[in-house]
């Protein structure tokens, strides 16, 4: 029943993708595209293919994951075709996404084929801590290392070039949730007394201070704000998850603040963002511009969009990648930005719902930090192109150009995929009334399905 | 931690609902504010560089025209070919200035962008048909033409339009500008073509016809002659105007009499004193006859202190004073008290404070200042038996099939006096033109009327605008064309300055259109 549903909804993202993609084309030079066919073809059989492999690989994971997701990667490809023809060196885009859609769905199924129990990694967690924070130090390497727009957060090699970056938030996540479900009960012992706070002995914060290490590494050294700030949010809100203890949110707020205010101290590009944050129109032609023109452009879009095709996102500097919400909003309206938030919050519910059901603490707390990786880094560039927060330039999943951050969205889609098929492949009848507790309490409310 | 992942549940759609909060502000709520934000310049370039409708004369010459600049069609070049000739009607269409004119005016027809261009079936919801519309103006090239020709050099402007049905002939202003230059793709050259202009002392962007307001001097005393025929006060009769060389309004001191041009003695019923253009006896018409309030009411309902509904943006008011100050005391008892005894009327004219500033008002000095267009449409209302038509440049719109989009449909504006006053001053006119001041106004064939006016400037060298207002058509039929001319500055001061300068213009304009 379950993958019924999901096959369902893998065909309705597939044919929202297809027609959004028919529309575009229209609007921007009135006639339908001539690779329509091919087009409508592949697109089904990649979505299909992915539906028949956790059909046969995950076969009682959450049927929502991985609609939402092919649904967002559609609607981002769309918009990249929309945007490639009238934004300089974009022409080559759309065919660069499309492959990396096509590898992106490859290690997607590749993942759930390889990795048939999530705790399998929980053995090699220093591996992946050592894979993690190898890869983000990799860009730094003289020559790999390549400098875009300020931020040296690329490496380039054999003509390809990757962000280490995306992948390294994954491996170091799963790091995370191996030391901290095993030293939880440490952690969580207060008897070493700060002001009015009880906290662990000074050595157990090891987790805490490599988190800032590592995210003031990348905020200083690679000049990428938005990451840092998404390692940081993750990572503390993982500690406290699997601590249970809200002081560590408390000691995350103020690390946070102590190096905002120093970074806002020591860094032009710092207090650039943070002026073009707080007033854009005290500069509207430069340090401003991007977020003026951004608005200028969500606001054309009004309710309901100027149509597909039909408006001038191309006005807005990196419209194809950190930008390219400002490009939905002109487009399809407050109407389309909407959809896209409540997709981005079906995606949160769907994997707090597979954390809060996952049987083990590990697979608990790596689903919980994944699900939040995903969800907050939307918040992030999303709030940064609405003003909600100072703009940071990452990402948003699935919907930007980039080929490093769809392939390892869709590895982060697998492995809350699989974590979702092991807690619902043997269903803890022993306990009923326990479950009949997280039922209630699932976080947000979406349709039930009963499997 | 079931909890802890429940709180960040929470916690995220708590941050989400405050996105969804800013996008509103953004998207619905500060929609209007970000779109009309002077950064914004998404208005301005929506359009530019983008298919967009041709606008030509209703004698079929082309006026502007769009051009693709490759063959992806991507980009279009806004042209004019007659270039400086009817800049002040088509206006620009820039990406520096924005637009003006009827580019302005008509921008979305042009563009293609009104609701009935856009969705003429339900197909056009799903394919981009090109929508854009062509303006036919009512203005003849040939009219145009001859305004031009008249004026050569001169700064001036010439107005005409058929009284009939309100529609512009020919609107032309010298000096004038090359629309071609501010359509320039290169913003560069746009913006240097742009700040030369601006900063030009001669002003050659204004539109002098319809955006400028000038005194009208003796034209105006149309104006006054309808007053006191409407109000029954003046007939073609009575009074008889005693001849003299001045008038000396009550209350006012003998140095500041209004005197006639050159100290001519004048006089006369209001026949001859129009075609003598007699300011000793239009000032006492307008101070003794027919009074203030009379007189404030009457050009008003010429237009003055109106804005003129005309089809392009910007037009400018005409003024007319709207008070002469307090009443002092009945003209009766002001002369009773002078020993001079005059006949009581009905509806008694009272003295006023400002009774000099009257007495000028009445002759087209003092606060009074009206456009060309505006006394065009003085003479058009005579013409028309008194109804005033709404001024148009716009005949017709079509789209590229032909199909009609927008027709400008004749309607009045206003009534500016009866019938019967403008049938008695049509023919008033007809003896200023036959033997008067506007004599060089005459045209065989037609029948032609005109009221030439010399308005003094308060500068040191004497100089005056040279005016003449007019009608003119075939003989026993309604007067198809009304004019108005002005050349400003001209040297001298006499009577025969307007009848001398502008009457020549006005006779070449009457013969473009009429022969």
């Amino acid at each position: 029943m379950r993958r019924r549903v999901e096959l369902g909804l893998v065909v309705l993202a597939a044919l929202i993708t297809i027609a959004a993609y028919v529309l575009v084309s229209m609007g921007s030079d009135a006639s339908v595209p001539a690779n329509i066919g091919p087009f409508f073809a592949a697109v089904l059989a990649l979505l299909i293919a992915a539906h028949i492999a956790t059909r046969r690989l995950a076969p009682n994971a959450d049927p929502l994951l991985l609609p939402l997701a092919v649904l967002l990667n559609g609607l981002g490809y769309v918009f990249i075709v929309r945007v490639a023809n009238d934004v300089r060196g974009a022409k080559d885009l759309p065919g660069l996404q499309a492959t990396w859609t096509l590898l992106g769905v490859g290690a997607y199924i590749a993942t759930l084929m390889v990795l048939r129990r999530v705790r399998v990694l929980d053995r090699y967690r220093y591996i992946f801590m050592a894979i993690g924070v190898a890869l983000l130090l990799l860009p730094l390497t003289p020559k790999l290392g390549v400098e875009v727009s300020g931020a040296r957060i690329w490496i380039r090699a054999a003509g390809l070039s990757f962000q280490p970056g995306e992948v390294a938030k994954i491996a170091l996540a799963i790091f995370f949730a191996s030391y901290l479900v095993e030293h939880r009960e440490v952690l969580r012992i207060g008897s070493f007394k700060f002001g009015p706070l009880h906290l662990p002995e000074p050595k157990h914060l090891g987790p805490v201070g490599l988190a800032w290490g590592v995210s003031l590494i990348v905020l200083v050294m690679e000049r990428d704000l938005g990451s840092s700030l998404l390692f940081f949010a993750v990572f503390v809100t993982m500690v406290w998850i699997a601590t249970e203890r809200s002081a560590y949110l408390l000691i995350g707020l103020l690390l946070f603040s102590g190096g905002a205010y120093a970074s806002y101290q020591k860094f032009d590009h710092v207090q650039t963002r943070v002026v073009a944050w707080t007033d854009p129109w005290q500069d509207p032609k430069n340090k401003g511009f991007q977020i003026i023109e951004g608005q200028f452009a969500m606001a054309e879009g009004g309710l309901t969009g100027t149509g597909l095709g039909l408006g001038k996102p191309y006005r807005v500097p990196k419209v194809e990648t950190d930008f390219i919400f400002a490009a939905i909003g002109e487009e399809l309206g407050l109407a389309g930005s909407t959809a896209i938030l409540i997709a981005f919050l079906l995606i949160v519910a769907s994997g707090l719902r597979i954390a809060v059901r996952a049987r083990h603490p590990f697979e608990k707390l790596l689903a919980a930090g994944l699900t939040a990786m995903i969800g907050f880094q939307a918040f992030i560039i999303i709030g940064g192109v609405t003003r909600v927060v100072p703009l940071t330039g990452i990402t948003l999943p699935f919907v930007s150009y980039g080929g490093s951050s769809l392939l390892s969205n869709y590895v982060l889609l697998a492995l809350l995929v699989r974590i979702s098929d092991e807690s619902a492949g043997a269903p803890t009848r022993s306990r009923p009334r326990r479950q009949r507790r997280v039922r209630e309490s699932e976080p947000v409310v979406i349709g039930e399905v009963a499997g | 931690m079931n909890r802890q992942i429940r709180r960040l549940g929470i916690a995220i759609i708590m941050l989400y609902t405050i996105l969804f909060v800013q996008l509103n502000r953004i998207q619905v709520f500060g929609a209007k504010r970000l779109n009309e934000d002077v950064n914004n310049t998404r208005d301005i370039l929506r359009d530019f560089g983008k298919p967009r409708g041709a606008i030509i004369t209703a004698d079929g010459i082309l006026l502007a025209q769009s051009v693709p600049l490759d063959d992806s069609k991507r980009t279009y070049q806004r042209q004019y070919p007659q270039s400086w000739k009817f800049a002040h009607i088509t206006g620009h269409f820039s990406s520096v200035l924005g637009s003006s004119g009827v580019e302005q005016e008509y921008n979305d027809q042009l563009s293609g962008q009104t609701l009935e261009q856009r969705y003429k079936s339900l197909a056009d919801l799903f394919i981009d048909r090109d929508t854009t519309a062509n303006v036919t103006l009512s203005v003849n090239s040939k009219v145009q033409q001859a305004a031009i020709d008249g004026l050569g050099d001169r700064r001036g402007s010439v107005v005409a339009l058929d009284p009939r049905t309100g529609e512009i002939l020919a609107l032309y202003s010298n000096p004038a500008y090359d629309p071609n230059l501010l359509a320039d793709m290169s913003t560069q050259n746009a913006t240097a073509v742009s700040t030369q202009l601006n900063a030009d002392p001669q002003k050659p962007l204004l539109a002098r016809s319809y955006r400028e307001i000038f005194f009208p001097g003796s034209t105006f005393k149309v104006v006054t002659a309808a007053a006191g025929l409407d109000a029954g006060v003046v007939t073609p009769d009575s009074p008889v105007y005693a001849a003299a060389q001045s008038y000396t309004p009550p209350n006012v001191l003998d140095q500041f009499a209004i005197s006639n041009f050159e100290r001519e003695t004048c006089g006369g019923a209001l026949f001859a004193v129009l075609r003598d253009s007699c300011n000793s006896a239009f000032a006492r018409m307008g101070t003794e006859d027919i009074g203030p309030d009379r007189m404030i009411s009457t050009a008003q309902a010429f237009g003055f202190n109106s804005k003129v509904p005309i089809d392009l943006p910007g037009a400018a008011t005409s003024n007319f004073p709207s008070s002469f100050g307090k009443r002092l005391q009945t003209l009766r008892s002001y002369y009773a008290s002078r020993g001079i005894n005059i006949p009581e009327s009905a509806d008694p004219v009272y003295v006023t404070e400002s009774s000099g500033p009257l007495a000028q008002s009445s002759i087209g000095q003092n606060d009074v200042k009206a456009t060309p267009l505006q006394m065009a449409m003085v003479a058009a209302a005579v013409a028309n038996d008194g109804v005033m038509m709404k001024p148009h440049v716009m005949k017709e719109i079509r789209d590229l099939d032909g199909n009609l989009v927008s027709r400008y449909e004749p309607a009045a504006w206003r009534r500016a006096m009866t019938s019967q006053t403008a049938s008695t001053l049509r023919d008033a006119m007809r003896g200023v033109v036959d033997a008067g001041t506007a004599t060089a106004m005459f045209v065989d064939g037609l029948e032609t009327g005109g009221k030439t006016g010399t308005a003094q400037l308060g500068t040191a060298a004497l100089n005056s605008h040279a005016w003449i207002i007019g009608f003119s058509g075939l003989p026993g039929q309604p007067p198809s064309i009304a004019v108005a001319v002005i050349v400003e500055a001209q040297p001298g001061a006499s009577e025969q300055t307007g009848g001398r300068v502008a009457a020549p213009i006005a006779r070449s304009v009457i013969e473009a259109a009429l022969r």
